[in-house]
């Protein structure tokens, strides 16, 4: 087999299990030294288990790679210097950082409490920060790096019940596209991915919450809705794996600050947030005219993704003739 | 009359810039604005309560209502003061803007934790401390308007801000997912990435914008250069109409969106939905990838900082096929 990551070393949180398991042994069989990093929480953040990232590590060295386990969490400033640090004192060097450790803690935003959002946040937001900040100096100083967050649709389309997580994932493909400005001319890329598959944490969402949303009129970006049993095996987080592992690639170069979505065999790239339809004045709006130009022309053809019930007495409203 | 008359509003760090703005016409158009500012420095140190009181005493001198709040939106304590303070004041909350915000701008390989934690505290967690406490009220009325500031910087990516952008896009993101939470008890939410000039951009020097130019580092801000054209204004008031309209009762069926406004310009954000994308049913080899990646995801785009000629860059001439 051909060995396009031969003598490089990536570190991947999050791999005992799920796609970030499938990553690390894609990796690990393309010639790549892989940390397998995986504290092994339960999909709330709570417990630890060494078992997850040994296991990874031992299957990606019976296969004949290289890996070395790491037990160290995200959350922490300490923890993701942990991983930089293992990855030079055991292969010498850190060329790939893939970030898909993340935990769920689901609620709808007025029953949210505040551990609940700082959790989700330290774990994948701060989590990003953590290993890209240390990884970073090095990859700037040998000028070369892959930087590789995982975002979701999520937050790139909005689900409910997850303002915690939206926010978190979002905010990785934000940072993404700062941190491809700040390292791109030193050799160094980074870009997200936004995955589609049945893993644990996607299993925490029980379907008749799924279909109570639906029900009530509102739009849900999760893929888990489209999916037919037809197409369930390419659910599994194995088919995310090799579009993170060919941006670890020395041919992925040119390839920066770029948010791909990839479920199953289906990879696109997301579209850009940029404006795209706009209307302009020589001076200041009066909100009267804002009032006339924005629902029927501005927003022409875009839907409210959770409209009122109708029965819900509404100021503003235009009220029905015939009622 | 005006198309907030009777609303009760909540406006965080509007004792200067945009969010002072958008306090002045909300009282102007009737309603009761809490005008929350500590008035701190552009780094988030210091305290002042003259420019929260002086905008209330503005407010007041025009004949409108206003009641002055020093509290930080950093803390959840905070947030939860704000919406406290206006229902003791004026009875309920209607509205919540929260544009309060700081800068720590620094590139990643520079940054230090406390710069990341304290961007990430005042802009992200401190939407969350506003809106979690207003929401359960706006929940229980039937009835709220929540405006968010997102910003370019996390939207399309500016160097040196990767604390900002991850908490502005973070944002944008926490809109999406909280409109479909409250959509269906009649409250929207939707965000504003501004362009203005205020305090916090006068804090990134010309010679930088000007540096990462040339250096061929695309941006979603201004270059820095004024564009001579009476479409581009840098007015910070020039946003606060776009900020009445969403909060008025004509926009109730505006929900979920992000909308770019500077001067006189209102534009819709395109959501980051999937474009066109390329399928295999089986697994990805490497060589395909490159080649889809390269000739389809990719074609017309661009690396938004491509690496300096001087840099010896892996893979740069090498064959694609190679890979097979």
């Amino acid at each position: 087999m051909a060995s396009p990551l031969e003598g490089r070393t990536i570190l991947v949180t999050g791999s005992g299990r799920g796609i970030g398991s499938e990553v690390a042994k894609l990796a690990g069989s393309l010639g790549a030294n892989v940390i397998v990093n995986d504290p092994g929480v339960n999909v709330d953040g709570t417990g630890t288990d060494d078992g997850p990232a040994a296991q990874i590590a031992k299957e990606i060295t019976d296969a004949g790679g290289n890996a070395s386990a790491n037990f160290d969490t995200v959350a922490t400033e300490e923890g993701g210097e942990n991983m930089i640090k293992q990855a030079v004192d055991t292969y010498g060097r850190i060329d790939g950082v893939v970030h898909v450790a993340g935990i769920l803690r689901d609620r709808m935003i007025f029953n949210m409490t505040e551990e609940e959002w700082d959790d989700v946040i330290a774990v994948h937001l701060t989590g990003y920060f953590n290993v890209v900040k240390p990884a970073s100096v090095l990859m700037r100083q040998q000028r070369f790096g892959r930087i590789v967050g995982f975002s979701s649709s999520s937050g790139l389309e909005g689900n409910t019940g997850q303002g915690n997580y939206g926010a978190a994932k979002t905010g990785i493909s934000g940072a993404s596209r700062v941190l491809a400005r700040d390292l791109g001319r030193y050799g160094v890329t980074a870009n997200a991915i936004a995955p589609g598959a049945a893993t644990r944490m996607t299993a925490t969402v029980p379907d008749a919450s799924r279909a109570l949303r639906a029900q009530a009129g509102i739009q849900s970006a999760g893929g888990q809705q489209r999916e037919t049993s037809a197409v369930s095996e390419l659910r599994h987080p194995k088919y995310v794996a090799p579009m993170v592992v060919y941006l670890m690639t020395d041919q992925a170069w040119d390839v920066n600050g770029k948010v791909f979505n990839v479920r199953g065999g289906e990879v696109s790239v997301s579209h850009e947030v940029e404006s795209y339809r706009e209307f302009h004045k020589a001076g200041r709006w009066e909100i009267a005219e804002l009032r006339d130009l924005i629902p029927t022309n501005l927003l022409r053809g875009v839907n409210n993704p959770a409209p009122p019930p109708a029965d819900l007495d509404l100021p503003g409203r235009p009220v029905d003739s015939d009622g | 009359m005006g198309v907030l008359d009777g609303k009760v509003a909540v406006v965080t760090g509007s004792g200067r810039g945009i969010g002072r703005g958008i306090a002045l016409l909300y009282a102007t158009e009737g309603a009761k604005v809490i005008v929350n500012d500590p008035g701190v420095s552009v780094d988030g140190s210091g305290h002042d309560e003259g420019p929260a009181a002086q905008v209330v005493n503005e407010i007041k001198e025009s004949g409108g209502e206003a009641s002055p709040n020093f509290d930080s939106v950093a803390e959840l304590s905070g947030g939860e003061n704000m919406i406290k303070q206006a229902v003791d004041t004026y009875g309920r909350i209607d509205i919540v803007v929260n544009v309060a915000g700081i800068l720590r701008d620094r590139m990643v390989f520079n940054m230090t934790h406390q710069e990341w934690d304290d961007v990430i505290a005042v802009h992200l967690k401190g939407h969350f401390n506003t809106i979690k406490p207003a929401s359960v009220l706006m929940r229980q009325q039937r009835y709220g308007r929540i405006i968010n500031f997102s910003s370019v910087s996390g939207l399309i990516g500016n160097p040196g801000q990767v604390n900002y952008g991850a908490a502005k896009a973070g944002i944008g993101g926490l809109t999406r997912a909280i409109a479909r939470d409250l959509g269906r008890y009649g409250i929207t939410v939707n965000s504003i990435s501004p362009g203005a000039a205020t305090r916090m951009t006068a804090t990134v020097p010309d010679a930088a914008r000007d540096l990462r130019s040339q250096a061929g580092v695309t941006t979603g801000g201004y270059d820095g250069k004024e564009v001579e054209s009476p479409f581009v204004r840098r007015d910070p008031e020039d946003v606060a109409p776009m900020a009445a309209f969403l909060a008025s009762d004509d926009a109730w069926n505006i929900n979920g969106q992000i909308f770019y406004v500077n001067g006189g310009r209102v534009g819709l954000a395109h959501h980051p939905v999937p474009e066109d994308g390329v399928f295999k049913a089986g697994l990805w080899e490497m060589a395909e990838l490159d080649d889809a990646v390269h000739n389809v995801l990719l074609k017309g785009k661009t690396n938004p900082a491509p690496p300096r000629d001087d840099v010896e860059v892996p893979g740069r001439d090498v064959d694609p096929m190679s890979l097979t």
